[in-house]
């Protein structure tokens, strides 16, 4: 099947799951932010050359700062970090490419998609105004201007849909890392930015998990006005001291490893170019692995100190000042091996080297300078001026010139062609006198307050110096390009090494490498790379390529095509199009006021399933019966909404919103049938080295990846609850909506807690687990089962299990309905009426769209099912398996919402 | 995977504490005694969750590597909540 068009073809770039191709694609469209998010930088600098600003209003500032910050932290930073990682990992590791190419090539997209989401936003009325932190107040609607309102918003889905992106991205390198690593090749002995990389991804995991749940929050708090970081009252909203904080906690649980997860994969590289141009194994490796461990870990525990001046207590800053300072220490370790490699070894001065050492530089500078802030009692006069502005500069700005050296480093191997070492060089001196000109002046004026651009006129001449420096650095990078663009039509070819001590496996293949990277299976068994014959993997080596020294002897790089080198499939760029779509509905809400566009996505969901399953299973009843039940669905919702609002006065003035939403709900319903139904194996590799997975599938442990990362997502949740019920009194929290006007769920309370809704769907949905484990049972039971003078085949067994799981899981909507239905219409106790009902109808309902995402997966299980898969010997019941774990998952959240919401 | 019938003791056990839970509350237990029957409460849902993923989701029988992948999540989740929480107090 390689059907992958050649690389010169726009369509290669468009269905390619190739690791390399997603790769390029990454380091493109970052390098596209990079230049994005560099002009807005240009425009601060010019507001910040005199006091007073110069060239924007008030809110174009906000905008301008908000955004770069935005755009240089999210669709810059780590997507440009991980153009590196889609492309080295899999060779480091020995691997044909990542576990689930088609999801890579998704969260390619969705990063994309969700990248022109921001950038549109500036068109849609005004961008978010509020910082990237976002803090509460200013992050909901009230607080936020009328015509800033559609794109404040469109910001906040764009970081939903790139969150969506970095999940994807995160499950399918940890399964890559631990699952598909060449034999022989243990987890200790990875290349440096291979690890960097997995301790990155499940940083991610972990971090963006809580800002999803953060942003889906914010979302609830402007669409459905829910209380959470400011108070919805009759007489206009008000901030609320636990609305503030709450986000300023969830933020930071995420904002801070953050941080890390955007140093980290440039910390590999560098320590990949020291090993290189030190010809010399990195010093400590193991304690150099094991502080990254170590941060890693730490990063998690250290958030509070970005809330030194909120009125959290004093106890809690002091243990956040321990941990801060601590988490300095891993970090002197890794600065100190990487110096004494130096020393150690003898320096070769190429441009990937200067970049190198001299981002080290900056990083040192820009560590220090982070310690003081670290200390309570300076934080209190640094926090908000330009000391911090600085020094975040100083840390983040420094992963990017280390990248930009790897640019260098790793452009030999992704072209086949060598830079010009000169114009390198050259590039290095101008960026490096550029960003110290840029910012250090900021240090020495650092009470200059942080986004405002009013300040003392005796700083002037600094900020004239750091806005000569910003056009210098970003003029360096003109040379980077010219560089690198004239050198790809040179005729300076180089073969597998032009560095002669590059010692990961990469260097070990062809110059670009060959679509399946590797001339043979590659093997560590021997203590060194080899490449053994693909046919018998126990047969002998075809080829043998030492990788250390660069003396490489393999003769025969140009591998014979695979069979399983491509999976080229339209549906991953399909789908997060119509995120785009849908996203851009969203944004609207607020002006279009329709959501049914989006209730419609269900009966389309239905429908395409019936369509595409037709189609790829040949057609059954099964097929016809859910597009016949698709029309009705679809009739009856169009004449609810035509009851409850008057479909023609809606249709005939809706705002171009109501369009695009339609549009993207539809294609979306579509695309995401088709996504599913597309015939996709992906063989798992048979020889590698799985510790500690051994007899994990991939896709269980992308699965439990997910899970662990969902747990998080609702974890946040319940905490947000928790720290919000604590803020107002546990145990006065019923008493919180005592209005003698409203008969609210509180006021039943307080009477007898309404525990009889919540325990009547905990034997729903405890059942419906049950179900779904009999139908796995029955999946792989060999033969009939017979009860008395029934016989019923076990995959009439399967499909009558999974049907009651729907039914099950149908019976809990149907009584949250009810539920909703009495607490909302008949109690008026609306969504932001307090900050209990805000907090019980979020949580349950992020849960009950849980259930309903696992109902339209079932309908899919049962339409497979029933037209073979699955059941039987020669079936694999995993699917039914996965979707359990998803199942249980979704049953164990409500095991404890079911005490925290009707009965504590 | 277990055998069917320790499925159904397991579904028997999982809705028994259920029922309990809901029980302690009907009996007016919470009122009198609140924190320790909070406790009470909260440390049947664990057991409840512990059976889930035990048994319905194969924890017991996948490496124990698995678990931790998921008690990562977990730890992550309290240390955001205990942290919090205990900041405000």
């Amino acid at each position: 099947m390689s059907d992958l068009p050649p690389r010169s073809s726009v369509k290669r770039w468009l269905v390619t799951t190739n690791h390399k191709d997603v790769g390029i694609l990454y380091l493109l469209t970052s390098v596209f932010f990079l230049v994005a998010a560099g002009v807005l930088a240009l425009l601060i600098r010019i507001q910040l050359l005199q006091s007073g600003g110069t060239i924007l209003s008030g809110v174009g500032y906000n905008q301008v700062v908000t955004a770069h910050g935005f755009i240089m932290i999210f669709w810059f930073l780590s997507p440009f970090a991980f153009g590196f990682a889609n492309y080295f990992v899999p060779l480091q590791i020995g691997a044909d490419d990542l576990a689930f190419p088609r999801l890579n090539a998704m969260s390619y997209w969705l990063y994309l998609f969700s990248g022109v989401l921001v950038l549109g936003s500036f068109f849609q009325g005004a961008t978010f105004m509020g910082g990237w932190t976002a803090y509460a107040p200013l992050n909901v609607p009230a607080y936020i201007p009328e015509f800033g309102e559609v794109g404040s918003f469109a910001t906040i889905v764009a970081l939903i849909a790139f969150v969506g992106s970095v999940t994807i991205g995160s499950v399918n390198f940890l399964t890559t890392i631990y699952r598909m690593r060449a034999k022989g090749l243990r987890m200790r002995d990875i290349p440096l930015f291979s690890i960097s990389i997995l301790v990155t991804v499940w940083m991610m995991l972990f971090a963006f998990a809580a800002y999803l749940a953060a942003l889906i929050i914010l979302s609830s708090d402007h669409l459905l006005h829910t209380s959470f970081f400011a108070l919805e009252t009759g007489s206009g909203p008000e901030a609320t001291d636990s609305g503030s904080l709450l986000w300023t906690h969830l933020f930071w649980f995420f904002g801070h490893p953050e941080v890390y997860i955007v140093f980290f994969p440039a910390l590999g590289a560098l320590a990949e170019m020291v090993q290189t141009f030190a010809g010399r194994r990195l010093v400590g490796r193991k304690w150099f692995i094991i502080s990254m461990a170590l941060v890693g870990i730490q990063s998690f525990i250290v958030w509070m100190h970005h809330m030194f001046l909120t009125s959290i207590n004093l106890e809690i800053k002091t243990v956040i000042m321990v941990t801060t300072v601590a988490i300095s220490l891993p970090f002197d370790l890794m600065v100190f091996s990487l110096i004494y490699t130096m020393i150690k070894g003898k320096i070769r001065w190429k441009t990937p080297f200067l970049f190198s050492i001299g981002s080290l530089v900056i990083f040192i500078i820009g560590g220090i300078t982070g310690v003081f802030l670290g200390a309570i009692v300076l934080d209190y006069s640094f926090r908000g001026t330009y000391w911090v502005v600085a020094h975040f500069h100083y840390v983040m700005a420094s992963s990017a010139v280390i990248l930009i050296g790897a640019v260098y480093y790793w452009y030999p191997k992704m072209t086949g062609k060598m830079y010009n070492e000169f114009l390198g060089k050259a590039h290095f001196v101008t960026s490096f006198i550029g960003f110290n000109m840029l910012y250090f002046p900021m240090f020495i004026v650092w009470e200059t307050p942080r986004r405002v651009f009013h300040y003392d006129s005796g700083f002037t001449p600094f900020h004239l110096l750091a806005t000569a420096g910003a056009f210098i650095f970003a003029g360096s990078f003109l040379i980077m390009f010219y560089n690198l663009f004239a050198s790809l039509y040179s005729d300076r070819h180089v073969d597998e090494s032009p560095w002669a001590y590059a010692s990961s496996p990469e260097w070990a293949v062809s110059s670009p490498p060959p679509l399946d990277n590797f001339p043979g299976k590659p093997s560590f068994a021997s203590g060194k790379l080899n490449f053994l014959d693909r046919a018998g993997t126990d047969g002998g080596a075809k080829s043998e390529t030492a990788t250390d020294g660069g003396v490489a002897t393999g003769d025969e790089t140009l591998a014979p095509p695979e069979e399983h080198a491509d999976h080229a499939s339209w549906w991953p760029i399909m789908v997060s199009s119509s995120v785009l779509f849908a996203g851009l509905g969203i944004s609207g809400l607020s002006v279009s006021y329709a959501v049914w566009p989006f209730a419609l996505a269900i009966p389309a969901f239905i429908g395409f399933l019936g369509v595409e399953g037709a189609r790829q299973d040949g057609f059954a009843l099964i097929h016809g019966i859910y597009v016949m039940v698709a029309f009705p669905l679809t009739v009856a919702l169009l004449i609810l909404f035509h009851l409850g609002i008057g479909i023609f006065e809606a249709v005939g003035n809706a705002s171009p919103y109501f369009w695009v939403g339609l549009i993207g709900s539809v294609w979306g319903s579509y695309t995401l049938a088709g996504f599913g139904y597309e015939s996709f194996e992906v063989p798992e590799p048979k020889m590698a080295e799985q510790w500690p997975f051994e007899s994990v599938e991939n896709t269980k442990l992308g699965m439990w990846a997910f899970i662990a990362s969902d747990i998080i997502v609702f974890g946040a949740f319940v905490g947000a609850y928790i720290f919000t019920r604590f803020e107002y009194g546990w145990e006065a929290w019923w008493h919180i909506a005592e209005d003698p006007s409203a008969h609210t769920m509180a006021g039943q309370a307080l009477e007898h807690h309404p525990v009889l809704p919540g325990l009547i769907n905990t034997y729903l949905l405890l059942a419906s687990s049950f179900t779904v484990v009999l139908a796995l049972t029955a999946a792989r039971h060999k033969g009939n089962y017979s009860l008395g003078p029934l016989t019923i085949s076990s995959r009439q067994a399967t499909l009558g299990f999974l049907g009651m799981t729907f039914m099950g899981a149908a019976g809990f909507l149907v009584n949250k309905g009810i539920e909703w239905v009495d607490l909302y219409l008949h109690q008026g106790w609306t969504f932001g009426v307090d900050v209990m009902s805000s907090t019980f109808y979020l949580t349950t309902g992020m849960h009950g769209l849980h259930v309903i995402i696992g109902m339209l997966v079932l309908l899919f299980l049962i339409a497979r099912t029933y037209t073979g898969a699955y059941v039987g010997e020669n079936e694999d019941a995993g699917t039914l398996e996965y979707f359990g774990l998803y199942w249980h998952f979704v049953d164990i959240v409500w095991l404890f919402l079911f005490p925290l919401f009707y009965i504590l | 995977m277990a055998s069917t019938k320790t499925y159904t003791a397991i579904f028997v056990a999982l809705m028994a504490l259920s029922t309990t839970q809901a029980a302690v509350e009907w009996l007016g237990l919470l009122e009198e005694n609140y924190w320790p029957i909070l406790g009470v409460i909260l440390v049947l849902s664990s057991l409840k969750a512990m059976a889930v993923a035990g048994w319905f989701m194969h924890l017991r029988e996948e490496p124990r590597s698995v678990t931790y992948v998921a008690l990562t999540g977990l730890v992550g989740v309290l240390a955001l909540t205990a942290g919090a929480s205990y900041s405000i107090i």
